[in-house]
């Protein structure tokens, strides 16, 4: 670390003794300049990192974690270079999710290096902190906050596409210090599922946004549906009882798949939510329980199976993203 | 990577081949068969990391039946191209184009590397 650019005067030598600093004043001017540094470290990391896409939410386990590191993992399978920051104190799983459990903080030259997980994704938790993830600490507001000052400026992210930030669930004061740490932020991607209580919730995360005084790039739709599939006899008929007691009659195809996608919740919830506060909608992610198998044994859903329905969806989501930062996109190219 | 490259300008669909205008007025031409060759997507790129498993690729895509794609803008940073046959996953970042227009290697010589497959 560099000297800082203080003078402090040898007292041997130094005959006007006023005029030096106490140890107090000198550890406040210390204290000024690593504050300093890593203001300007923040706004370097801002610039080297072209997109910073916030994930919200009202409520809490709306799938928040899965959805960050799910656009992660879609936006490296295009081959775009992307970042994780989980910023969740209490329940950080972001690095379950990435095949990352049990990695502790890699600290070199006085820099914090991310661990790299499924597709080369870079991952910066606060699990890496924990000693032991199953007891969370309890950090006080201001530690908290300066913890999370300290893993934005700290970190080499090297150059990146996008950074995706996994927020804890509500409107607390997290996304405030990241938003004011953090310059250019493209917009903030709040989940839902179709229940009310949900709804209500997000509701309040756009709210928040316009006083946070960051975009809402749209709404997620997360546990929408529940799609089945199966096979039998070709170009035939399956009913299917779905919850409520609904009937829904399928038609297989010619070699007898079919697959019929059931509403477990009230569908469109987030659509409305989005109509209703004139935002965009991102898409909707289907109930698959393939994301809590991925988040137990830590293959992610979309690493497992790149090709299957969740992925789709993703990818469809990741587009939508891409469309609202990308505003009028490289206007002066002709495509003919 | 950082380094500045001029604004594209121009992109011409030909039968078998883009041909680039950039910022200045300076031409290349890039076929298709590179461009799908060069897709950047986490299934294609580890399939350039050796030598043979890069000429698999490439015989693959050079007895695919010729078509244009269609092109579109992403973000203000990229170009993806869409094909019937062929990936179309990838996304080009315009230094990606920049490289395969002079003809440079888009991966810069690095293999690519990922967590799992
Ligand atoms: N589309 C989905 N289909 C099935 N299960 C899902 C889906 N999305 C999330 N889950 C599961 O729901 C649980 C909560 O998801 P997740 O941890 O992503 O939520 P969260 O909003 O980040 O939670 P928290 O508020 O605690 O941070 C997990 O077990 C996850 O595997
Ligand atoms: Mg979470």
């Amino acid at each position: 670390m560099a000297e800082p650019p203080v003078s402090i005067h040898n007292p041997n030598d130094d005959d006007s003794s006023n005029q030096r600093a106490s140890p107090q004043q000198q550890k406040q001017m210390e204290q000024a300049y690593a504050q300093m540094k890593r203001k300007m470290s923040m706004q370097e990391i801002g610039r080297k990192i072209k997109h910073k896409i916030m994930v919200l939410s009202g409520k809490g386990g709306v799938g928040k974690s899965t959805v960050s590191t799910g656009l992660a993992l879609s936006l490296a399978q295009q081959g775009n270079s992307v970042g994780i920051l989980d910023i969740d104190i209490t329940g950080p799983n972001v690095p379950k999710m990435m095949g990352l459990d049990g990695r502790r903080l890699h600290v070199e030259e006085g820099r914090i290096h991310p661990a790299q997980g499924h597709l080369g994704v870079k991952v910066i938790s606060m699990a890496f902190l924990l000693e032991d993830e199953d007891t969370p600490v309890v950090w006080r507001g201001p530690i908290k906050l300066g913890a999370i000052q300290q893993f934005i400026g700290d970190v080499e992210w090297g150059e990146l596409d996008y950074l995706i930030i996994d927020f804890p669930p509500g409107t607390s004061d997290e996304p405030l210090t990241v938003a004011q740490s953090l310059p250019d932020i493209d917009g903030m991607v709040i989940v839902t599922t179709p229940q009310d209580v949900a709804l209500l919730d997000s509701r309040k995360s756009i709210t928040f946004s316009e006083s946070l005084k960051v975009p809402v790039l749209g709404v997620v739709e997360n546990m929408s549906g529940y799609t089945i599939s199966g096979k039998t006899a070709a170009s035939s008929e399956v009913t299917i009882a779905g919850p409520g007691g609904k009937s829904h009659k399928v038609s297989s195809d010619a070699d007898g798949n079919f697959s019929v996608t059931l509403d477990i919740f009230k569908e469109g919830g987030g659509k409305d939510t989005a109509e209703e506060f004139g935002v965009p909608f991102l898409g909707a992610l289907p109930f698959d329980p393939g994301f809590v198998r991925g988040g137990d044994d830590g293959v992610h859903r979309i690493v497992s199976e790149p090709e299957g329905e969740s992925a789709k969806a993703f990818s469809k989501v990741v587009e939508s993203i891409i469309d609202q930062i990308g505003e009028s996109s490289s206007e002066g190219l002709e495509i003919i | 990577m950082s380094e500045t490259i001029p604004e594209l300008k121009r992109l011409e669909r030909r039968d078998l081949d883009v041909l680039l205008t950039y910022d200045g007025g300076q031409n290349f031409i890039v076929t298709y068969d590179d461009i799908k060759h060069a897709c950047p997507c986490a299934k294609c790129s580890p399939q350039r990391n050796d030598d043979e498993s890069s000429k698999i690729l490439r015989r693959e895509i050079e007895s695919m039946p010729p078509e244009k794609p269609k092109v579109r803008t992403v973000g203000k940073y990229a170009i993806a191209f869409e094909w019937v046959n062929g990936c179309s996953s990838g996304i080009y970042r315009f230094e990606r184009i920049w490289a395969l227009a002079n003809k440079l290697d888009p991966d810069d010589g690095k293999s690519y590397v990922h967590g799992a497959w």
